[in-house]
């Protein structure tokens, strides 16, 4: 089978009636492969384009569990990135689609409570300078500065810069025209500037994590 | 190479994702403007920040789970739990299906056009068929009337038709003694 025809295969809705497949030892042993290979990067970039574990967990674990039910028509050793990546992608569309209230409301949009508005609160770097330097104070900044991104530009920037994949591999992966790719990350990057600002400035004083 | 167009080849140059003559020209630009280096060093330095991430760790229960998918219990799409189970799975596969965003935000504003829609198409038929049934009326002899009230019923049958089958009934035929009309109905 081809790597397209599997990954239409993943794609499909699951069955209705899920029925443990009886997998043999050698393919339960595939699969654990798989499992070890992939799972911390499927992990990683549900967890970076969610940014909370609760979801993390749930979006990887789906994945997960279609790739147990297709694996019969799985190759043996075909490389699997391609397509368990854009599984986590459509995955996250989905979610949201599902929950448009949980996600899509801005960080800097005042909150309404019953007392009036309210200003979200970030850690304030001017307040506290030394907060630049702190690796945990850094990891924050920059899942809230992804989570200001749009979903498709968050997915283009989690692949390239966190997972480190080429621009050919993201094209092929999100099933977008390299130049989207180019312009994704040109305008994501913008914004990510914007809010890491005192992080970058912090770094090109010659500082280093 | 200008320096709009420079500044926008940066993100690409940082990543080595350039032609070779594009870098040539995004080099070159590089060694005559000050801005541009700045903005590169920034983009440059912004990427190592997030590559520097480190991975996000599992929770143990995440290792459990997806060692044997099929162990755990029922998913979020409610795939097991027999007949409430298949209708709430249909349910959501309704839901999910991509709705224009205003059935989201206004459920109630859709639900209102969709009746009016609904009515908008079922008054006519209703009409249609009060009209043919009392075109039907027209006729006198019991036989034809009876059949003309089933053909009344029919959606797409014209009422003018139904009018002229029931009105001829009363037509006689040849060598029989004419009736006086309306004794038989009226």
């Amino acid at each position: 089978m081809s790597d397209v025809a599997a990954a239409v295969a993943l794609m499909a809705p699951p069955p209705e009636a899920v029925k443990a497949p009886a997998y043999t030892a050698e393919e339960l042993a595939r699969y654990d492969g798989i499992v070890q290979r992939y799972a911390r990067h499927v992990y990683n970039i549900a967890y970076r384009m969610t940014g909370n574990q609760a979801d993390a967990r749930d979006l990887s674990q789906e994945a997960f569990l279609r790739v147990y039910r297709a694996l019969r028509r799985v190759q043996p050793g075909a490389p699997l990135e391609s397509w368990l990546y854009r599984i986590v992608s459509n995955l996250y569309i989905d979610l949201l689609r599902r929950r448009p209230k949980a996600r899509v409301e801005s960080l800097d949009a005042p909150i309404d409570t019953l007392r009036g508005e309210l200003t979200r609160e970030f850690p304030d770097v001017a307040a506290n300078p030394e907060a630049v330097f702190e690796r945990e104070h850094i990891d924050g900044a920059i899942q809230q500065a992804l989570g200001v991104l749009s979903p498709d530009l968050r997915m283009v920037v989690v692949l390239s810069d966190i997972e480190g994949f080429a621009y050919e591999e993201i094209a092929a992966i999100l099933r977008v025209p390299l130049g989207t790719v180019k312009s994704r990350l040109h305008r994501a990057r913008q914004v990510l500037q914007v809010r890491l600002r005192p992080y970058v400035e912090a770094r090109r004083r010659g500082w280093q994590p | 190479m200008n320096h709009h167009r420079a500044g926008r080849l940066l993100s690409a140059y940082v990543d080595s994702e350039l032609t070779a003559a594009e870098t040539r020209a995004v080099q070159e630009h590089l060694l005559d403007c000050a801005a541009c280096r700045d903005a590169y060093e920034n983009l440059r330095v912004a990427r190592d920040l997030l590559a520097g991430l480190p991975p996000a760790e599992p929770p143990a229960a995440f290792w459990a789970a997806i060692r044997r998918p099929m162990m755990r219990p029922a998913t979020a799409e409610g795939a097991s739990g027999g007949w409430a189970g298949r209708m709430r799975a249909a349910w959501d596969s309704v839901v999910r299906l991509p709705w224009p965003g205003i059935a989201g935000r206004r459920p109630g504003l859709v639900l209102a056009g969709v009746l009016v829609a609904l009515a908008l198409a079922v008054l006519p038929l209703v009409k249609g068929t009060v009209d043919r049934l009392h075109a039907t009326e027209i006729g006198v002899d019991l036989y034809v009337h009876d059949h003309a009230m089933q053909m009344g019923t029919a959606p797409l049958v014209d009422r003018a038709y139904v009018g002229l089958v029931a009105g001829d009934a009363e037509l006689v035929l040849a060598g029989e003694t004419p009736r006086p009309v309306g004794d038989i109905v009226r």
